[in-house]
């Protein structure tokens, strides 16, 4: 009981997380037989996830420029994740694309959230897409700076130098209007959150804009992947800690709990599809608004294909 | 009662001594992922003991440092150093100092001081845009010491548009920022032209621009004379950077990731107009700034010492790329003194793999700075 006790409190910090980022208690509570036992020289076991399963990443500048929840979303990846045959297959969708929303009229897709939240967006992305989304991580700036941080920096190849001289400087500043200069240099490299962030965030000097900057992002998150891999249950409480109130998801702690395994059995980076919607699945308006315009006959083959 | 209450007591005390127990032990499984680096002159246990010869200089967390006789020595803050090369009589190094908003290229003695400063990249005090402001990188010197080559952003389109793009410069090494002119266009909205080398004839340097399957790729290639088109050494495909000339001049290492997050240690020869084929020498480890030995006894470079970690100092000997030839096996002499049966010749034992040598464990190098070595 008293070893149970000490478990239970140990977690209390991915606890509270977990109530506060998904609005709901936590639905299972660690028990003896999912927790390190002081006599077990063994790591945690927990039960493995078997089936596919479909998350919806986003992504949002939460800065003191929006007001409450309204933010948008400027990432916006469907993650399909195939245990039985370790196939990981991550879909960016362009945050300019102009789509009907699920609250009613058309829009930006990144307004989804802004309009109703990640339920707003969840089913927007499910009704213009055709797929099921099992469960949503929303993500602020912050969130993903400390993120990375916590696991102490991802190695990443970046594929190219990303300079920008008028980056949004709204994270540590008092005014976040503010700009600042950006310098991430190419080549392998050890990142820490914020020059993640900036990689990861910065479009100016990317002929690709918007697209570009979603391949980046794309590579940001198998390095993520790849460091998940060293973690253990028992990371759990620092990570909540370091993540609190910069996440929002849909899962309980023990379905993160049993993702940690499961990130560390795929090891075959050529197993990662990554799909990029750019010009001919979408192409600009041509319009003052910038919006982009989807080509639904070739995009919806295409995520049948990869989110039967 | 009192035996009862004393039971309760003893009871309570080993349950607050459990469930401690339980919590510390929890706290250990944790994995050591988020532990910071150590400073290289912090006395760590080396993977191996091996030392270098000469003193190789290295950057973490914008302070330089040397290695010589197997030790680090801390040569300056940690204020934003990084890039150090060095000038052709060796004495000297050129270092960049990178703030949030310019860097600029310094001349530093051996010890880390500074002699003085080259560029002036910070816009004027007057202007409050940040854009006016300039980065340099990646300075090097020419072989006569007069010409100074670097990457610039001085092509940028600022205030009109938001392209960035580095481009080769040269300047006089004693004149100003007024003085230097491009090299190459930098390329448009890409990150252009960077890592320059300056050759007899010409200038390397590692071009980033799209490639034709609309990837952003990076490629070696080589210009004569400033404002000419160029011609690529290497294949788009192949995506490689980070050149690093052999004391020899006769061959180059670099990076190559065939657009991928991967990182191969490659090298080609180099007849001072082409490379010839490349060739992976290590493909199992994120490699960045390989930096060959002045003696040409093999190349120190920097890749990360665990899975997704820090980058650390690594050493490949040269045996590992270029084995000496096999020794001819002793052959019986016919019609020797030996008058019994030949014996059968046996086959030289296979060397052993020569592999790479992990310097440093828990140090945190700057994977994007080059090192340079003097012997």
């Amino acid at each position: 009981m008293s070893s149970v006790a000490g478990g239970l409190a140990y977690f209390i910090p991915a606890a509270q997380l977990a109530i506060e980022s998904t609005g709901k208690v936590l639905q299972v509570t660690p028990s003896p037989s999912t927790l390190p036992s002081p006599s077990s020289s063994a790591a945690a076991t927990v039960a493995p996830i078997n089936g596919a399963f479909t998350v919806l990443l986003l992504g949002s500048d939460d800065d003191s420029k929006f007001i409450g929840d309204h933010v948008l979303t400027q990432s916006m990846i469907l993650i399909r994740v195939v245990p039985s045959t370790k196939q990981v297959t991550m879909l960016s969708i362009p945050r300019d694309l102009f789509v009907h929303l699920s609250t009613g009229g058309s829009a930006k897709i990144d307004g989804a959230y802004s309009y109703g939240g990640a339920n707003a967006a969840v089913a927007t992305v499910e009704q213009d897409f055709g797929v099921h989304i099992d469960d949503y991580i929303w993500i602020g700036l912050l969130g993903l700076v400390k993120l990375i941080d916590a696991i102490g920096g991802i190695d990443v190849v970046t594929s190219n130098p990303v300079f920008d001289d008028y980056y949004p400087a709204d994270i540590y500043s008092n005014w976040p209007y503010d700009f600042e200069r950006v310098a991430v240099l190419a080549g392998p490299q050890h990142l820490d959150g914020l020059h993640a962030m900036q990689y990861v965030r910065s479009r100016h000097g990317d002929l690709q804009s918007d697209i570009g900057r979603s391949q980046r992002q794309q590579q940001v998150l198998i390095a993520i992947r790849q460091k998940a891999k060293q973690l253990s249950p028992a990371d759990l409480p620092a990570l909540s800690a370091a993540l609190g109130g910069e996440l929002k998801t849909s899962m309980g702690l023990s379905k993160v709990a049993q993702l940690l395994p499961l990130a560390s059995s795929f090891d075959n980076p050529d197993a990662i599809n990554q799909v990029i919607l750019a010009n001919p699945y979408t192409h600009g308006c041509g319009c003052p608004e910038t919006y982009l315009t989807a080509n639904w006959g070739l995009i919806l083959p295409l995520v049948h294909e990869y989110f039967p | 009662m009192i035996a009862r209450f004393v039971l309760g007591v003893a009871l309570a005390a080993v349950m607050v001594v459990v469930g401690t127990f339980s919590y510390i032990y929890l706290g250990s499984r944790q994995s050591k992922v988020a532990v910071p680096p150590e400073k290289p002159t912090v006395s760590t246990p080396r993977a191996q003991a091996v030392v270098l010869p000469g003193t190789l200089y290295v950057t973490q967390s914008g302070a330089l440092y040397d290695l010589s006789a197997g030790r680090f020595h801390q040569l300056t803050a940690e204020a934003g150093w990084t890039q150090p090369t060095v000038t052709p009589d060796g004495n000297s190094l050129l270092v960049v100092r990178q703030n949030a908003l310019f860097s600029d290229v310094y001349v530093l003695n051996r010890f880390g001081h500074v002699v003085r400063q080259v560029t002036d990249n910070a816009a004027p005090p007057r202007n409050l845009d940040i854009g006016y402001n300039h980065w340099s990188f990646y300075p090097r010197l020419s072989a006569d010491g007069q010409t100074l080559w670097m990457t610039y952003d001085g092509l940028k389109c600022h205030p009109e548009c938001y392209d960035v793009s580095l481009a080769v410069w040269s300047m006089p090494f004693n004149g100003n920022i007024r003085q230097a002119h491009a090299w190459t266009d930098g390329g448009y909205y890409t990150g252009g032209d960077v890592q320059p080398i300056p050759l007899a004839g010409g200038v390397l340097y590692t071009k980033y621009s799209y490639g034709p399957d609309g990837k952003l790729v990076g490629q070696l290639w080589f210009t004569s004379r400033a404002g000419s088109y160029g011609r690529p050494l290497t294949d788009p495909s192949v995506d490689c950077r980070s050149p690093s000339l052999s004391p020899d001049g006769t061959q180059f290492a670099m990076v190559c990731t065939y657009e991928k997050q991967v990182s191969y240690l490659t090298i080609a020869s180099w007849t001072g107009e082409t490379l010839g084929p490349l060739k992976n020498i290590i493909t199992n480890q994120l490699v960045a700034q390989p930096t060959w030995a002045p003696d040409g006894s093999g190349i120190a470079y920097f890749a990360p010492g665990a899975p997704a970690g820090p980058f650390q100092l690594w050493w490949l000997p040269k045996a590992a790329y270029a084995p000496p030839p096999p020794s001819p096996s002793p052959s019986p002499t016919p019609g020797g003194p030996h008058n019994g049966p030949l014996p059968s010749p046996s086959p030289a034992a296979a060397a052993p793999p020569v592999r790479p040598v992990q310097l440093t464990t828990n140090n945190g190098f700057d994977a994007t700075s080059t090192m340079v070595w003097l012997g």
